[in-house]
């Protein structure tokens, strides 16, 4: 496995439950497929196979190319402490698939302090959402302050929950010393060409 | 190398516990112990111990991808044969980028399809490549085990922090008691209950554990 050709890139994406991970991997996959990025996707399930089984059944790629790997109810170890389960499978992707250019790992969610070991990532992002609290930036977990590229999903929603989405980029722009930060709506799928850019230019090389 | 922060993908693994807990059979700590004693006195003695002396003295790859065969067809369930094949490919991976002597022929013939990696068969391989005598690679083994699934139930919240302590250093009795007797000629195991709630784990819904 030393000897294979240059392997493909691994992209984290991290995050709270329920900030919007497997909605923004949904839109994601079609946006690569277009431009000709050849992919796999990796989901740390927490707790049953639930983000795996939505993205094999999604039509949007060949489920061959989805793989849970269980994080044995850590999920920060399996992305940071020990991520060789995680790199067993992206490995066995690349044999099955090559030739891959890139495998994204999709965290199955844990807290701000959460953040990819480099040991397992060459890019990573991390995705909070509007209705989590327009406050999330201000407390500079490490998820926030430490991710490539920081995504604020669900913007539709600020008006209902009461957050100022102005004020929320704008401390998330402070506190991250001038690291990327893009909104999004996953649902709609508003804002998601800004990451694509972002991967193309810093990961793939090739935007 | 039996320290559980050593990264080789221990933590993702019960070993049937997960199930055994959904399914009421293990609820606490007696349960946990005869769990553990019986992977330890049934599986790990009377198979994997072979194993890794075996590997530890396989003069090449072809020996140890026959080593690797005959864990594979005695594995029932195939959530074990898979965990011992992670398990075993992450412990390789770890000593490949530390040069340890043997796994990078090892690991380019698990690539090619023609090893498997196993995890006994990986253990004694590099623990062997690291200069450890073959009572330390038993030793360390038979912990690692031990402590694995000391550390699954804690998770699972069947044992406290500290009663899995407890239970780890009456264990380690045991693991005296079995070292001390030899090894049979033969490899076998036999864990019903373990193994059953191993193959229910495939279509359960408790997945926290790859098995």
């Amino acid at each position: 496995m030393n000897n294979k050709p240059a392997s493909a890139a691994r992209v984290g994406i991290g995050g709270p439950v329920g900030s919007g991970k497997t909605a923004l991997v949904e839109q994601v996959i079609p946006r690569f497929a277009r431009r000709g990025t050849r992919l796999a996707v990796i989901t740390n399930d927490l707790v049953t196979k639930e983000d795996a089984e939505r993205l094999k059944r999604s039509g949007l790629i060949d489920p061959e190319r989805v793989v849970a790997v269980e994080a044995g109810a850590c999920p920060h170890t399996v992305i940071r402490e020990d991520p060789t389960l995680n790199l067993d499978a992206a490995e066995l992707l690349e044999l099955k698939f090559a030739p891959l250019d890139l495998v994204l790992l999709e965290s199955g969610g844990d807290n701000l302090a959460s953040t990819f070991s480099l040991e397992l990532v060459d890019y990573w992002m991390f995705v909070i959402d509007v209705a989590g609290g327009g406050d999330i930036p201000r407390k500079r977990g490490p998820g926030v302050l430490q991710s490539d590229l920081l995504i604020i999903n669900k913007s539709d929603l600020a008006p209902h929950v009461g957050v100022d989405l102005d004020l929320m980029i704008a401390e998330a722009e402070a506190v991250r010393g001038g690291k990327p930060v893009i909104v999004t709506n996953c649902h709609t799928g508003e804002g998601v060409d800004a990451i694509i850019d972002h991967v193309a230019r810093d990961v793939l090389f090739d935007s | 190398m039996g320290d559980s922060s050593f990264p080789s993908g221990g933590f993702a693994f019960s070993w049937g516990l997960e199930t055994l807990k959904t399914d009421g059979l293990v609820s606490d700590r007696s349960g946990v112990e005869s769990f553990a004693r019986s992977q330890l006195r049934w599986r790990w003695a009377t198979a994997d111990r072979l194993f890794l002396r075996r590997a530890a003295d396989a003069r090449d790859v072809v020996e140890l991808a026959e080593l690797d065969r005959e864990v594979e067809v005695m594995t029932l369930a195939r959530e074990l044969r898979d965990g011992s094949r992670r398990a075993g490919r992450s412990l390789l991976r770890a000593h490949e980028s530390m040069e340890t002597p043997g796994v990078s022929a090892y690991r380019a013939a698990i690539a090619d399809g023609s090893a498997l990696g196993h995890l006994p068969v990986a253990q004694g391989l590099v623990w062997h490549g690291m200069g450890m005598t073959i009572d330390e690679i038993e030793a360390v083994s038979a912990y690692a085990m031990a402590a694995g699934i000391a550390q699954a139930a804690v998770r699972l919240a069947l044992l406290g922090p500290l009663e899995a302590q407890s239970m780890l250093s009456i264990l380690r009795k045991d693991m005296t008691e079995v070292l001390g007797q030899k090894p049979p000629v033969r490899p076998y195991a036999f864990t019903p209950a373990a193994e059953i709630a191993v193959m229910r784990h495939e279509r359960g819904d408790a997945r926290l554990f790859a098995n």
